[in-house]
């Protein structure tokens, strides 16, 4: 089957139940995206479907083809997309396993909601666990990258 | 014997063995390195073959200069998320005068080095919140004596005094004349310094990065997706294995059917993995491993796999739920054996005749882990070496897996430590590491074991049920006359300090956390606090903050209801009960101050305190609840907290935040059930963690109320949150709850 992943067609031969996350993963080997759950409650494997944030180890490979796929690896060439560098700006991560998803479902809540308030931060983001604890520096990092920060943007 | 008569080479390892027999293990400065002749022989070889001109500078276990002008700063202590790295390649790069990004911060190459190990356990191991607290003084020494040398080495060269030279920046500066040199091209020369005697440090006022908000390492490729894990490592020719365990605790394998296992494309073998032996602590149980191409395939094989298991009796009928009675129990029977932590007066009388006296037992169930990434780890015995890539948070227990499973020692193990995706203590445990170590020995090409989340949700070396049973008087006057308490649980894991419990005083450092003598916030002129241990028989393992969550939990919440008992503000009668402790008081007063405890509150909504004293840092919080309809939500934490000195302050305050997050884990959420032996959740939808749509407002605050010691902050902060919530639902319901989670419901 053919898979278009970050604007890039693979051909590869797979079961078409697999999960696209161990497609990805192993198969193709980006390896930016995680297992956290493998039952869709963690957010680790958050990538995008044709713009929307997908659990990519709850969806079957077969689902995919002819969409596109994006993964953290393709949401900026140089790691400089505004989430990104607003995620660096704030020094969100601590471990960083969840951040890939993290930051693919701030960049899905943003694409449709340019200027989110609080509650839709809350609600586009909830489905992402992050057990170190880093939920206020990402609602703040989403903020300024929106232009939404009402605090004085300070360097922390 | 001058540099250029070189002889034959004596290879790395000899090196190392000299450095180990010759170095000072409370400073790591090896000074019997000196002896220019051994020194240059082998540094010109070694840094031949590695493509690098010259003599590199070695002075001690953390600090190399490359004559190329690369600097290596080597953080032998594991970062699971804690930032640790940052802190101490700050507190390094803060005394060799360099900037962070002008070094590299690594992993020792010989994790085994005396100089790495820890100074209270005696293993090489990180955690307990000392890595900072233990490691700032030795670090700065480390870092200032290299700089030393290095200027030394440009005085020398230039033939002029110490005092005109300045390092700054890896370089080192001729005041008067504006000459510099670099870090690199002053290597060869500082290695063939004396090792320093005396080593100055730098003024703290003059710190660049101790003390200073600044981003941690590795950030950019976090946000990337390119930070490597446990998870990604990947190697020629490597399985990867999943192991089915029995559902029934300690259940041994009576017969196996792997014909559809085999039959699933991509499976290569089915291999038993014994159980590690009663007496191996922290061993694995019993299990039957599925090993293929890679992980969906391991695990598509795994679900084909048929085995029948022989439970164990005594696990068999073990439910979590009786825990809390059993332990009661235990304490009221004849073998309660109690180990004291505070005697003082005469607490049975006082208990007899205090003004008000009162009693209270609390409840704590099995909490899991959960780290984000899943135990995992790739094992490869390769040329008589056992190859580790990990989170390896205890370079220790792999050693141990190494040992058991092989005979090696540590001179034929190579770690390659990896950033943790989370640890809170399950990767302080070695089961997965044996099993690793055992596959990869089974099989004889690189294995990469990986856990689900499944396996981590069962993987059984969790947080300890608990029970305590607390007494305590008042006087006519309200103040805290006596306190009884009995802290009922395990001893926890004597994974380490070995003859742990060969100490004639019984003694549990970490099951009596926050009730000694050093820590206990209280004192009362009668006071009989102490530990009683009692076993399950079921396996228990290290969590984020271990005792302080159940003692903190119990001693915060009794005081509260003593302090309702004797009329008294709980604030109040707080501070009374506190004597000579001033850091803890300011901690406690300004937490209440910014949350505006004592003003007046509209009739749904509530404040409760709580707050302790760990890792030599204090800690308060209140809590505001709130009620609205027939529930109850947490609606901010005002938190204070006095860690001595925060060497990276961004990061001491992410630490509190996520320390914050698990404490109202612990308050709303966290609770294992084990039925009939079985674990009864298996993921994140029947075991509820915390989400951003949990958290309330939290406020934060740090205090430096020593900046001479950093205190410590990775655990400081979870343990207070759950009685501080329990005591606020009490002000706004007039309900008091002992155990958790607690119920939201008003």
């Amino acid at each position: 089957m053919e898979l278009t992943i970050n604007q890039k067609k693979h051909t590869l031969t797979v079961d078409g139940a697999t999960p696209l996350l161990w497609v990805i993963r192993d198969q193709i080997g980006l390896t930016g995206t995680k297992f956290g759950c493998g039952a869709g409650m963690c957010g680790a494997c958050t990538v995008h479907l044709d713009g929307q944030p997908i659990r990519s180890c709850l969806t079957p490979v077969s689902a995919c083809t002819g969409k596109q796929i994006t993964t953290i690896e393709g949401l900026s060439e140089k790691g400089d997309h505004p989430l990104q560098k607003a995620w660096v700006q704030v020094d969100v991560p601590q471990c960083g396993y969840c951040q890939s998803g993290q930051i693919m479902s701030a960049a899905a809540l943003l694409k449709q909601t340019p200027k989110p308030t609080d509650e839709d931060i809350t609600n586009a983001m909830s489905g992402n666990i992050c057990r170190c604890g880093t939920y206020g520096r990402i609602r703040r990092a989403i903020h300024i990258a929106a232009g939404t920060d009402k605090a004085a943007a300070k360097a922390e | 014997m001058n540099n250029s008569q070189l002889a034959s080479i004596a290879p790395s390892s000899e090196r190392r063995q000299f450095l180990k027999t010759t170095a000072v293990a409370s400073t790591g400065l090896a000074i019997g390195l000196y002896l220019p002749s051994l020194q240059a022989k082998t540094q010109k070889k070694a840094a031949a073959a590695q493509g690098r001109a010259g003599v590199e500078f070695e002075p001690n276990a953390w600090v190399r200069i490359f004559p190329d002008n690369s600097i290596r700063l080597i953080v032998h202590k594991h970062d699971s998320g804690t930032g640790v790295h940052t802190a101490l390649g700050s507190i390094l790069a803060e005394e060799l005068e360099v900037r962070l990004a002008q070094v590299e911060v690594v992993p020792p190459s010989h994790p085994f080095f005396q100089a790495y190990i820890h100074p209270s356990w005696k293993v090489f191991s990180t955690g307990g919140s000392t890595s900072v607290m233990l490691e700032y003084e030795p670090l700065r020494k480390a870092g200032a004596g290299a700089r030393m040398l290095l200027v030394q080495a440009a005085a020398n060269q230039w033939k002029v005094p110490v005092s005109s030279c300045l390092a700054q920046n890896a370089q080192v500066i001729h005041k008067p004349t504006g000459r510099k040199l670099s870090y690199g091209s002053l290597a060869e020369s500082a290695s063939r310094l004396p090792a320093p005697t005396e080593i100055p440090l730098k003024n703290p006022d003059q710190f660049e990065l101790i003390g200073k908000p600044s981003r941690k390492l590795h950030v950019q490729s976090k946000v990337m997706g390119k930070h490597q894990y446990s998870i990604d490592v990947k190697l020629p020719d490597m399985l990867v294995a999943v192991i089915a365990h029995s559902p029934v605790i300690n259940a041994r394998v009576k017969s196996i059917d792997d014909k559809a296992a085999l039959a699933v494309p991509g499976v290569r073998q089915v291999i038993k993995v014994p159980a590690a032996p009663k007496d191996l602590l922290g061993g694995n149980q019993e299990g039957v491993a599925v090993l293929a191409d890679n992980y969906w395939a391991a695990k598509l094989g795994r679900d084909a796999l048929k085995v029948q298991w022989q439970d164990e009796e005594a696990f068999a009928s073990f439910n979590s739920n009786e825990v809390g009675a059993i332990q009661k129990a235990y304490l009221a029977s004849d073998k309660a054996e109690l180990v004291p932590t505070i005697q003082s007066g005469n607490a049975a009388d006082a208990l007899k005749n205090g003004s008000k006296v009162l009693q209270a037992e609390y409840f704590m169930p099995y909490k899991q882990q959960l780290p984000l990434e899943p135990e995992c780890v790739v094992v490869h015995l390769v040329d008589g070496k056992m190859h580790f890539w990990a989170g390896l948070q205890v370079p220790s227990n792999a050693l141990t897996a190494a040992q058991h499973v092989a005979g090696l020692t540590e001179n034929d193990i190579v770690l390659h430590d990896l950033t943790g995706g989370g640890s809170f203590g399950a990767r302080e445990a070695r089961h997965w590491l044996i099993e690793g170590a055992y596959l990869a020995k089974a099989v004889g090409r690189p294995v990469k074991l990986m856990y689900s989340r499944e396996d981590e949700m069962r993987q059984l070396y969790s947080h300890a049920a608990s029970y305590s049973k607390l007494e305590g008087a008042v006087d006519a006057d309200g103040k805290l006359t006596a306190i009884k308490m009995r802290a009922v649980c395990p001893a926890s894991p004597e994974m380490w300090e070995p003859g742990y419990f060969d100490r004639k005083d019984k003694m549990d450092y970490s099951t009596t956390e926050s009730i000694t003598a050093w820590d206990y916030a209280y004192k009362a002129p009668n006071m009989d606090i102490g530990w009683v241990r009692h076993e399950t028989g079921v396996p228990t393992g290290w969590y984020r903050s271990v005792s302080f969550i159940p003692n903190v939990f119990a001693t915060e919440s009794f005081m509260d209801e003593l302090a309702h008992a004797a009329g008294k503000d709980e604030l109040e009668f707080r501070k009374a009960a506190m004597v000579d402790r001033p850091r803890h008081v300011a901690t406690l007063e300004l937490a209440a101050k910014k949350a505006g405890w004592g003003k007046p509150l509209p009739a749904n909504r509530a404040l409760g305190i709580a707050t302790n004293q760990g890792y030599t840092s204090y800690i308060a919080f209140v809590v505001e609840v709130e009620k609205q309809d027939q529930t109850i939500a947490v609606k901010r934490i005002t938190c204070v907290a006095d860690v001595g000195l925060a060497v990276q302050p961004t990061g001491v305050e992410e630490q509190l935040y996520g320390g914050i997050m698990w404490g109202l884990g612990h308050a709303l959420h966290d609770k294992l059930d084990i039925e009939n032996g079985k674990v009864v959740q298996s993921n994140f939808t029947d075991y509820t963690v915390m989400r951003m749509s949990d958290m309330p407002e939290v406020d934060i605050t740090i205090l430096q109320g020593d900046k001479n010691k950093p205190g410590g902050v990775g655990e400081l902060s979870s343990p207070g949150i759950a009685p501080a919530i329990a005591n606020a639902i009490f002000k706004l319901t007039g309900k008091r709850q002992r155990s958790t989670p607690l119920s939201m419901t008003a």
